[in-house]
């Protein structure tokens, strides 16, 4: 069984239910998702079913985290802005951070913008850092909830323990 | 029937404890109008993730979860529907409440006309899905789908024409989403 530092750090934070869509770079993690019991871990289809299902794993009472790579914020946006941010649902969410020079071409151009797409609908990121797992998970679920929206941690390459 | 006289029949066939989901624009201001309950979560936008947000409270609850979504919605979102039927939560009853058309945009006409709704969710593994019309016997067509193994899905046909516009739930999102947390935690 696959053993993630960062999914037993979330869960120590309270995360009780994820969604998501894999990513290469988030290989340990979906893995490791894979033993959480059923009624906790929903495989979303696409990015924007993730996002939805955890509001109505919220309202049922769970914390809920969504997970998928960078290039699943395009398809987010409009149920971040129109779920989350507008009627206040806190969401931690570990998004994957592709799109370097050296990366496929497909991630460049939404992955380079990333940052500053975050900025721009005012969602709060941090870039992970190996061995911070508890500290970053503790952030992820706490700023989540005090500012009741979206909050981004940006797992890059390597991060993903 | 109208879709609002469909909202308010079922919604009358529901317990109190039952959870809804209320599709974005026309139906969840009908089903405001029509009853207005604790335990309905009102969508104002996110068009095409009824099933979705239903799929997450029927993972997360023991109760009844009961998405009123639309035809143009649901298309919109049709991946919801693999999501729904390969989990296949039993507490989880989808209806569509199908006008054929974008209604509130001008009446557009939907690709519904030629996709075989309840077809797809029998494709996507829910264990009962039907469709009807709206006639005299939308009472018993709603009643064998609540008393359907779930998640069970109907697709019921209603008249493109609206008779009248139901007005804007009086309530901020902040206020929606406190109260349907509310209630669901026990508070």
């Amino acid at each position: 069984m696959t053993v993630s530092r960062r999914l037993e750090a979330l869960r120590e934070a309270g995360v009780d239910y994820v969604a998501g869509v894999p990513c290469s770079y988030l290989k340990t993690f979906f893995a490791a998702c894979g033993a959480l019991p059923p009624a906790s871990y929903l495989p979303a289809v696409r990015e924007d079913h993730a996002v939805a299902a955890c509001v109505g794993a919220w309202l049922g009472g769970r914390r809920a985290l969504a997970v998928m790579q960078n290039s699943g914020i395009g398809y987010c946006l409009e149920v971040l802005t129109s779920l989350h941010l507008m009627y206040g649902v806190p969401l931690p969410m570990l998004v994957s951070d592709r799109g370097a020079p050296t990366d496929f071409e497909e991630h460049r151009i939404l992955g380079q913008r990333t940052r500053q797409l975050l900025d721009l609908f005012g969602i709060p990121w941090r870039e992970a850092r190996p061995g911070r797992e508890k500290v970053e998970a503790r952030w992820l679920v706490e700023t989540s909830e005090k500012e009741r929206r979206p909050v981004v941690l940006l797992v890059g390459k390597g991060t993903d323990v | 029937m109208t879709r609002a006289e469909v909202v308010a029949l079922t919604l009358s066939l529901l317990s109190e404890d039952d959870i809804v989901v209320a599709a974005d624009g026309a139906i969840s201001r009908e089903a405001y109008r029509a009853h207005d309950r604790k335990r309905t979560f009102y969508m104002l936008g996110s068009m095409g993730q009824v099933a979705s947000i239903a799929l997450g409270l029927a993972m997360t609850r023991l109760e009844r979860v009961v998405a009123l979504d639309g035809d143009g919605n649901l298309l919109m979102g049709f991946g919801g529907l693999a999501m729904v039927g390969g989990i296949k939560p039993p507490n989880l009853y989808h209806l569509v409440l199908d006008n054929g058309c974008y209604a509130t945009t001008g009446g557009q006409p939907a690709l519904s006309q030629k996709v075989d709704l309840s077809a797809a969710a029998l494709g996507a593994g829910y264990p009962w899905a039907r469709r009807s019309f709206s006639d005299d016997h939308a009472r018993s067509a709603l009643e064998s789908w609540l008393a359907a193994p779930g998640p069970a899905f109907l697709d019921i046909a209603v008249d493109a024409e609206e008779r009248d516009q139901a007005p804007r739930i009086p309530m901020t999102p902040e206020e929606m989403v406190a109260r349907a947390r509310a209630a669901l935690s026990g508070e």
